[in-house]
């Protein structure tokens, strides 16, 4: 028993973890009967019982925590090998490109909320700023598509710029109404507004790098790939990088000067930590990625509407950063895969979605407020525990 | 000794409450100046205008010699104040070692390349901050330094005091300024965590210190000169025992005989 | 001048919905320092519960006079919210003010998620609108452009009487005095006997029911009711309250009339554009509060070091 706990808080836990992560998700990501997806789910449940039975899971934490590069790299391949599973299979595919943008988005609110305590409501409308950004800038300027990836993300943090004046005077309360606003306002502007294509939304035109078209599928002799492949591809690549980004950010001073803004204003400005420069820069980096990646989303989805974009994405988005645990990454991603893959798999309750994930938040909120895994003290140098 | 600060007309109003009456004040190079006076003598409020996080209403601060009126706190602090708070502040979910940086903070390098992509030359800073955390840890209590990548939250009132003061030291301030650090704590403690702090070695550099206190004892034992406040204003100002002896102190603590 | 007129009429009735809207905003900020963001979706379920009841009494009572049907169409409507508004308090409210406050206020916006999908999924045919019955006789008098309409009179005359009756219990009455305690000071007010959780369940009962009233109205002036509109006026209420000062009860119904005449103003200075009138408005509070960061009629803010 105790050899087995030493075993698993070695590197052993985080290949076997990573093991068990890879072919959950490919039997569930297979599975199409309501009954076994089901299963599926409810066995996640069952194997976190029976290590919490074993006392393993202080082993696999342990395991991860020591031996972080091992884990990111194991976490690196699952995906990819998922991505080459599915090669063939449209559906999945999206789904898997779908949670890496999204996760994207909620990393840059947590540099938001989650570090520098900047309230924002509107998380899905810097999104969605990425997106029209992006497809606009490619039908109606001709812009090619990497710069358009860019400007997405840029043209986000500009209109964000706009926004930081109330949000900086303003705090608590007063703050969240001037984001929330915010989002409805350009929810209601891109319904109504012709030049953005109103309510049907308009057309964007795919991503292509060095003259490979993300849209066309890839044929190999006999077998043909499906060209999401590329777009997972790119949004793996989008998702290390925002990933290690974010990462660094917490593991530096800025950092450490955002966690002080966030946690006591006063006294921090009392030694010295300039608030409004961190809630600035922190502010301008979350929607910096919230618009990159909802730049690189609209190209994969081809086609584009305001009802992508609507305040009650932006709660969809604040419940995945509570529901992982707020300031915690890796539980960031951990909510963002459950929160799409579930809906999107268990159809039975497709209908009821909006109701349970509102439920179940609200149960979160109210008996675990810091979240499935929550925030662990900040340490600057990864891999040694 | 020259003055290091010195406050001239200072005041403060709260809408019609006036906590500071236009107060002159100095503080004297490598001085320990006790500021006593009873509740709502504006002895805080004195604090809060010199580190700038009220603006006074009117009258001039300079710190040696330079003005530095309702200057904002970051700009005081980078002047040479740090200060500690009446009722702890900490950065309850941070590290012990994060609290202390958080006061270090003018040292810090906090550019943007330096920190995300040169990581080496950040984690080279980062051990001597370390280092420089843990010499003021092992000074104050030596037990700290184990868990110095914890949270405070999980420290008692006597080790967040300590990490309190560590915070307010370790970026060397020419000034000091101790908000009660006694609130909360038995006598036996403060006594343990004041012979702490003078003991301390601040690095060659004598540190001038003021403290607001109530326990008496605590002044006598460490002050080398008092102010007494009342109603905003300075009552009177000596060392500890003639201030102790002045019949006005006497009747603003004690309240007049009757006649 | 006509249509000038009528705008002022239109803007008039809206305002006051949102006043009434916003009052219970401010209220329940004022017990518990906490944003009620469900608040617009009490409103919206206060119209659907009087719908029920006026189609269970349609299909009992068919006879009833108007008079009375309007009656228990308002009692179902509060009876059902104040209800709901106390439940919520005390479940979900009070236990959830020792967190950080922006828990709450997400909480909260969950909570009105769930109240606006229940309605959606569970009451017949919810995910359409639907019709909500005049009550009031459709008398109407028109001059030129100007269309004045006795309900809207009748409508707009209750709701001031509803501020008024606010006013007055907030004001004349030891239940207001005691709310008016525990929002200045709720440790102060419980040191002198004042029962907190009475107090919180009764401010609740008082704001819910205003907004009970609100839904009615909004039924019946619109004569359609949809699942969705809680949001809108959730988040029109909490502007509301917010241009105001949060806390201030007159600042609240002030801010009402603001907005409403925000997007009177929208449509009137934009006809061409009149769809864009709530991004008028909306922009508006933006720009308000970055001008007035706490509100037009502001508390002194004081920070405690």
């Amino acid at each position: 028993m105790r050899r087995m706990a030493v075993f698993f808080s070695g590197p052993a836990g985080c290949v076997f973890l990573a093991l068990i992560i890879l072919g959950w998700s490919n039997f569930f990501l297979r599975a199409e009967e309501q009954f076994p997806i089901l299963v599926y789910m409810l066995l996640v449940v069952f194997l976190g019982f029976v290590a919490n039975l074993l006392h393993l899971d202080d082993s696999f934490r342990a395991s991860v925590a020591g031996h972080e590069r091992l884990w990111d790299l194991c976490l690196i391949i699952v995906m990819a090998a998922l991505i080459w599973l599915f090669r063939e299979d449209h559906y999945n595919l999206f789904l898997l490109g779908s949670i890496m943008a999204y996760s994207i988005a909620v990393l840059g609110l947590n540099v938001q909320l989650g570090y520098a305590g900047v309230i924002n409501f509107s998380c899905a409308s810097f999104f969605g700023i990425g997106s029209y950004t992006a497809a606009l800038l490619m039908t109606r300027a001709g812009i090619p598509p990497l710069p358009g990836l860019v400007a997405g993300g840029v043209v986000a943090a500009l209109i964000g710029c706009v926004l930081l004046l109330p949000v900086l005077r303003t705090s608590g309360h007063y703050a969240a109404l001037v984001t929330m606003a915010f989002a409805l306002l350009l929810r209601v502007f891109l319904d109504v507004s012709e030049w953005f294509g109103g309510p049907q939304g308009i057309t964007v035109q795919p991503m292509s790098l060095f003259g490979l078209d993300f849209s066309r599928n890839i044929v190999f002799g006999e077998t043909e790939l499906s060209f999401y492949l590329k777009y997972d591809a790119a949004f793996l690549l989008l998702l290390c990088l925002a990933f290690s980004l974010v990462r660094r950010v917490e593991r530096s001073w800025i950092g450490l000067a955002l966690d002080a803004v966030r946690s006591d204003e006063t006294a921090s400005a009392c030694f010295g930590v300039n608030i409004m420069r961190w809630k600035i820069t922190a502010f301008t980096l979350g929607n910096f990625l919230s618009g990159t990646a909802g730049a690189m989303y609209a190209m994969m989805l081809a086609y584009i509407s305001p009802a992508n974009f609507t305040f009650a994405d932006s709660l969809l988005f604040l419940s995945i950063l509570l529901l992982g645990g707020i300031g915690n990454i890796r539980g960031v991603l951990l909510a963002t895969v459950f929160v799409v893959l579930i809906p999107e798999k268990f159809q039975v309750i497709q209908e009821y979605r909006y109701l349970i994930y509102s439920a179940l938040v609200l149960l979160m909120i109210v008996f675990r407020p810091m979240g499935l895994l929550p925030r662990r003290p900040r340490v600057y140098s990864g891999g040694r525990a | 000794m020259s003055a290091l600060l010195s406050c001239t007309g200072l005041s403060m109003h709260f809408g019609g409450l006036t906590a500071l009456d236009s107060l002159d004040l100095e503080v004297r190079e490598g001085e320990l100046l006790g500021l006593v006076g009873p509740n709502g003598s504006g002895k805080t409020t004195l604090f809060n205008v010199v580190t700038g996080i009220y603006r006074p209403s009117a009258g001039k601060i300079f710190l040696a010699g330079e003005d530095i009126t309702a200057k904002p706190p970051q700009e005081v602090y980078r002047r040479g104040i740090a200060r500690t708070f009446q009722r702890s502040r900490l950065c309850l979910d941070l590290s012990i070692f994060d609290n202390i940086m958080i006061g270090n903070h003018k040292t810090l390098q906090l550019g943007f390349i330096h920190n995300i992509i040169r990581r080496k030359a950040f984690r080279a800073e980062y051990e001597s901050c370390m280092e420089k955390a843990a010499a003021l840890l092992r000074a104050l209590n030596p037990d700290l330094l184990d868990r110095v990548m914890k949270p405070v939250g999980d420290l008692n009132m006597m080790d967040r005091r300590r990490v309190e003061i560590c915070r307010a030291l370790v970026s060397r301030p020419r000034l000091l300024f101790l908000d009660e650090p006694s609130a909360g704590m038995t006598h036996d403690e403060t006594r343990q965590l004041m012979d702490e702090i003078i003991s301390m070695d601040t690095g060659g550099q004598k540190l001038s210190l003021v403290l607001i206190e109530h326990e008496m004892e605590v002044i006598r034992r460490i002050t080398t000169r008092c102010v007494v406040l009342n109603f905003g204003r300075k009552l009177c100002e000596g060392d500890y025992e003639s201030v102790i002896a002045d019949p006005q102190v006497q009747e603003a603590y004690l309240g007049r005989e009757l006649e | 001048m006509d249509l000038i007129l009528q705008f002022c009429m239109n803007g008039l009735m809206l305002g006051m919905m949102y006043a009434l809207v916003a009052v219970g905003f401010t209220l329940f900020f004022g017990v518990l320092d906490v944003i009620v963001f469900s608040h617009g979706d009490t409103v919206m379920i206060g119209s659907f519960a009087g719908l029920a009841m006026y189609w269970w009494l349609g299909s009992y009572y068919p006879e009833l006079a108007v008079f009375w049907m309007t009656l228990w169409v308002l009692l179902a409507a509060v009876a059902v919210v104040a209800l709901l508004g106390m439940l919520t308090a005390d479940a979900m409210i009070v236990p959830l003010r020792k967190g950080p406050p922006l828990n709450t206020l997400l909480a909260t916006m969950m909570l009105g998620t769930v109240l606006r999908e229940s309605i959606r999924l569970f009451f017949p045919d919810g995910s359409n609108p639907q019709t909500f019955p005049g009550l009031l006789p459709d008398w109407s008098w028109q001059s030129g452009n100007l269309n004045l309409r006795f309900d809207n009179i009748v409508l707009f005359c209750s709701g001031a009487c509803i501020i008024a009756l606010v006013h007055l219990v907030i004001n004349r009455t030891r239940l207001g005095m005691a709310i008016r305690a525990v929002a200045q000071d709720e440790e102060a007010a419980q040191l002198m006997g004042v029962n907190f959780r009475f107090i919180v369940l009764a401010t609740f009962a008082l704001g819910s029911s205003v907004a009970a009233f609100a839904g009615v109205m909004n039924g019946m002036y619109y004569n359609e009711i949809n699942f969705g509109v809680g949001l809108l006026l959730g988040a029109i209420g909490f502007s509301s309250a917010v241009i105001g000062g949060l806390g201030n009860v007159y600042g609240a119904i002030l801010g009402g009339f603001i907005f409403a005449f925000l997007q009177t103003i929208g449509v009137v200075v934009m006809p061409f554009a009149s769809a864009y009138k709530d991004v008028f408005a909306f922009g508006a509070v933006i720009l308000l509060m970055a001008w007035r960061p706490t509100g037009l009629i502001a508390e002194p803010a004081s920070k405690r070091v």
